[in-house]
């Protein structure tokens, strides 16, 4: 009943508003968030609606990355797009090659703002521009780190969970034989993100050739070369021990975590959200292992999604556009959404407000993200990724490793039919985008 | 008697050979007796006569009139789908269709020469004859099993057809989480029996999983069209069999199961199209196609490569052959088994 007088009065409100709103002009934007964060985004969208008069964002929620991707093909192919969508960071090749969009910093800097471009954080500033300017508006950032139950690892004798890979894994199967906790770990269900990607830029491990592909559609996998064949090995070892679990499907592996079961878990920082209203357990978390041959370790990389603009839309529309990029730059909206979600804030100036109103004090587990992205100079190995078709090889990637976990395959078996598979992929992604140029058009 | 099998092609022949049988127009002739011959399309009498000349009249006009919704919801939702993947499948193209190459038979080339094609190909085809062959044999004893029940009849019915009600994808995760092996009491059950069973690291577990689901999901379907058929049995013939001391199973192996032929092959046929393209939900939901690519059905992965990975080419060109692998496994059955099927009882 309640919620029946609150929609009748929001509906109201909403006409109310209709009246004096006829002049502002209104421009959509599809996002793939949702639950908390769906509710955390309208209200962004709100405040920019309220902070000025000339223009109406309107946020539609079009399901998860892969729907709003297909919705936005759908779009575009019947001459219909929104003007603006999210896109998850494994799309940014598709995007950048699509022909279909309006490079973010051409079109703020045409409409006359002055975004700080260079003030962005670098594994951030450099997963989304090509060639130094920003392709697509970075939004929500997020990397991996290492979630732990805080009561396991203190029954066990330890402080916190080890730096490296190889004393973790003592104490991981410290706790199994102690019988603290039933798994050490959960396999994520993004592992190959976590797990193996990040894994390779933290331990400065290339994962294709060309600089991870930066410098060109040429790009060939070379993970099958490199550690992330120990490191199936190891995850494989784990499984095998009982030391860590699969959640599977109809179970989602945070509740693993959230409820206890599992000490451990490398997930996403952004899920602070969550755990925070879900875990009932004494939770911390910590920076991602690194190999302790590997000292000092490197930055992480990023994942999360950007917000591009779409081609073939008035210029109208893009003014409205280019004003609400450059309210999503604000340092101030970047600290409310980085409280708000748990992503992390996007610019240097951002995280130095967010420091000086001592939000970390509160809330150390949320600087780990940050600390973890920006730690050294990003190299070749650790700025990110730029591979084609970049879903289709993890896919292929994932398929491999699941064949290891079944027994099926040696891991360096599965890692070279990982790459082989990748690597047809990423040549048709060659022969369909050779010779082309990223957008450079002006709006 | 005037019970019909609701056979589609079988009613479709049904009004011509009634003229051919002396066109009683009033007659109804059960679809099942009216078999036997097969109608040979040449000396199809040009006049029509009776009933059908009474309500149609003599212009095309009124039946094609009548046709026409069921024509267009064809023409838009097959006929142009289908050229389109026609089209798509000898293309290269980006999602956004803005860069597209045209690559004659390159995509049709790179599938049969993937082992993952391959893979999805045997997969597909163990899932649809064990999902078959299970639907099929746990309809038969349920529908046999209902003649012998006295009390509670329509409530046993009512309670077999239910699964059908439930939408594929709510099925599919209520099966998943049953067998979940952290949290699913009836994994739990497997394990207790000392069965190492994960469905999410075990190939074949997976593919058990999956089978389980989408039979229990189609069983209902098979269930309600033998009940039909087997109340088409007539009860003279039980009774005599009965009266020469043949027990109930001997009755139904011997007399009626060879009566249902017709129904058992047109079930067979509905549940291979069902395996191939009705279970898509089952396997997003259960396993997404894994573990390993283990239940990586072909409709599936036309799904993945599709909408996915964004592979439009691919993605046409498995449609195609997924419908040419139906078709050709329809023709077969037909070809092969229809004449066996004894239409004339």
């Amino acid at each position: 009943m309640g919620r029946k007088v609150a929609f009748i009065a929001a509906l109201f409100g909403a006409l109310a508003l209709v009246g004096p709103a006829q002049a502002r002009v209104e421009v959509q934007w599809w996002h793939a968030m949702s639950g908390v964060l769906g509710d955390r985004l309208n209200e962004l969208v709100e405040k920019f609606n309220k902070s000025q008069d000339k223009y109406t964002v309107v946020a539609v929620a079009k399901g998860n990355y892969d729907e709003v991707t297909n919705g936005v093909i759908a779009a575009y192919r019947a001459k219909r797009p929104p003007e603006m969508v999210q896109i998850a960071e494994r799309g940014y090749m598709t995007m950048l090659l699509s022909g279909a969009i309006v490079p973010v910093q051409d079109l703020v800097e045409q409409k006359g703002y002055k975004i700080d471009f260079s003030d962005f954080i670098k594994p951030v500033a450099s997963f989304w521009s090509y060639k130094g300017r920003m392709s697509a508006m970075p939004f929500n950032s997020s990397t991996p780190i290492f979630w732990y139950n805080k009561d396991h690892f203190q029954k066990a004798g330890f402080d916190k969970p080890a730096d490296t890979w190889q004393e973790l894994e003592k104490q991981l199967y410290t706790i199994k034989s102690k019988g603290i906790s039933e798994c050490g770990t959960v396999l994520p269900g993004d592992f190959y993100w976590s797990l193996l990607e990040n894994y390779s830029a933290i331990n400065n491990q290339p994962y294709g050739t060309l600089a991870n592909g930066f410098d060109g559609l040429g790009t060939e996998f070379v993970y099958n070369k490199t550690k992330v064949v120990s490191q199936v090995a190891r995850l494989k070892k784990w499984l095998d021990d009982g030391v860590m679990q699969i959640a599977g499907q109809g179970f989602s592996p945070e509740q693993l975590f959230t409820s206890g079961r599992c000490s451990t878990f490398v997930n996403s920082t952004a899920s602070h959200g969550n755990i925070e209203r879900n875990a009932t357990i004494n939770w911390s978390a910590t920076f991602l292992p690194h190999e302790s041959d590997i000292n000092p370790p490197l930055n992480s990389t990023i994942g999360g999604g950007a917000i591009w603009v779409m081609k073939g839309h008035t210029p109208e529309r893009y003014e409205a556009v280019a004003a609400f990029l450059d309210f999503v730059a604000q340092p101030e909206t970047q600290v409310w959404w980085h409280g708000a979600t748990g992503y992390v804030p996007a610019t240097n100036r951002a995280y130095a407000v967010a420091r000086e109103r001592g939000y970390y004090k509160d809330h150390p587990t949320r600087e780990i993200a940050v600390l973890q992205l920006s730690r050294g100079t990003p190299n070749e190995n650790s700025r990110g990724f730029r591979f084609g078709n970049f879903v289709q090889t993890m896919l292929a990637q994932r398929q491999e490793v699941e064949a290891v976990f079944a027994g099926q395959k040696q891991p360096q078996q599965a890692m070279d039919d990982g790459v082989k598979r990748g690597n047809e992929i990423l040549r048709q992604f060659e022969k369909l985008n050779a010779g082309k140029t990223p957008e450079t058009e002006r709006p | 008697m005037t019970l019909r099998l609701s056979i589609p092609w079988r009613e479709a022949r049904a009004p011509v050979l009634q003229g051919r049988h002396g066109g009683g127009g009033s007659k109804a002739v059960p679809a099942a007796v009216a078999g036997g011959s097969r109608w040979s399309g040449r000396t199809r009498p040009r006049e029509e006569a009776g009933l059908k000349r009474a309500n149609f009249g003599d212009g095309p006009g009124l039946p094609t009139l009548l046709l026409l919704p069921q024509l267009l919801i064809l023409l838009f939702f097959f006929f142009i789908p289908s050229l389109r993947a026609l089209m798509q499948s000898v293309l290269l193209s980006d999602p956004f269709g803005t860069n597209v190459q045209f690559v004659w038979f390159d995509n049709f080339k790179t599938l049969l020469a993937s082992s993952d094609y391959r893979q999805s190909i045997t997969v597909t085809f163990w899932f649809t004859v064990a999902q078959n062959v299970l639907t099929l044999g746990s309809a038969l004893v349920l529908a046999f099993a209902t003649d012998r029940i006295v009390r509670g009849r329509s409530a046993y019915r009512t309670i077999i057809l239910l699964p059908y009600a439930i939408a594929p994808a709510i099925a599919g995760i209520l099966w998943a989480f049953l067998f979940n092996p952290a949290v699913g009491p009836l994994a739990q059950v497997l394990q207790g029996l000392g069965i190492a069973w994960d469905p999410n690291l075990n190939p074949a577990d997976a593919l058990i999983l999956v089978t389980l689901a989408a039979s229990w999901k189609h069983i209902c379907y098979d269930y309600i069209f033998l009940v039909v058929g087997l109340l088409a049995v007539p009860v003279s013939l039980m009774e005599a069999a009965a009266v020469d001391g043949a027990g109930p199973i001997r009755r139904f192996v011997s007399i009626a199961l060879p009566m249902l032929g017709p129904t058992i092959f047109f079930l067979t046929v509905m549940n291979f199209i069902y395996g191939f393209f009705e279970t898509f939900a089952i396997i997003d939901a259960v396993t997404k196609g894994g573990p390993a690519g283990a239940t990586n059905i072909l409709v599936y992965k036309v799904f993945v490569d599709g909408f996915v990975n964004l592979d439009l080419g691919s993605s046409a060109a498995q449609s195609v052959l997924l419908m040419s692998f139906a078709l050709i496994c329809t023709l077969l059955q037909f070809r092969y088994f229809d004449r066996k099927v004894n239409y004339g009882v």
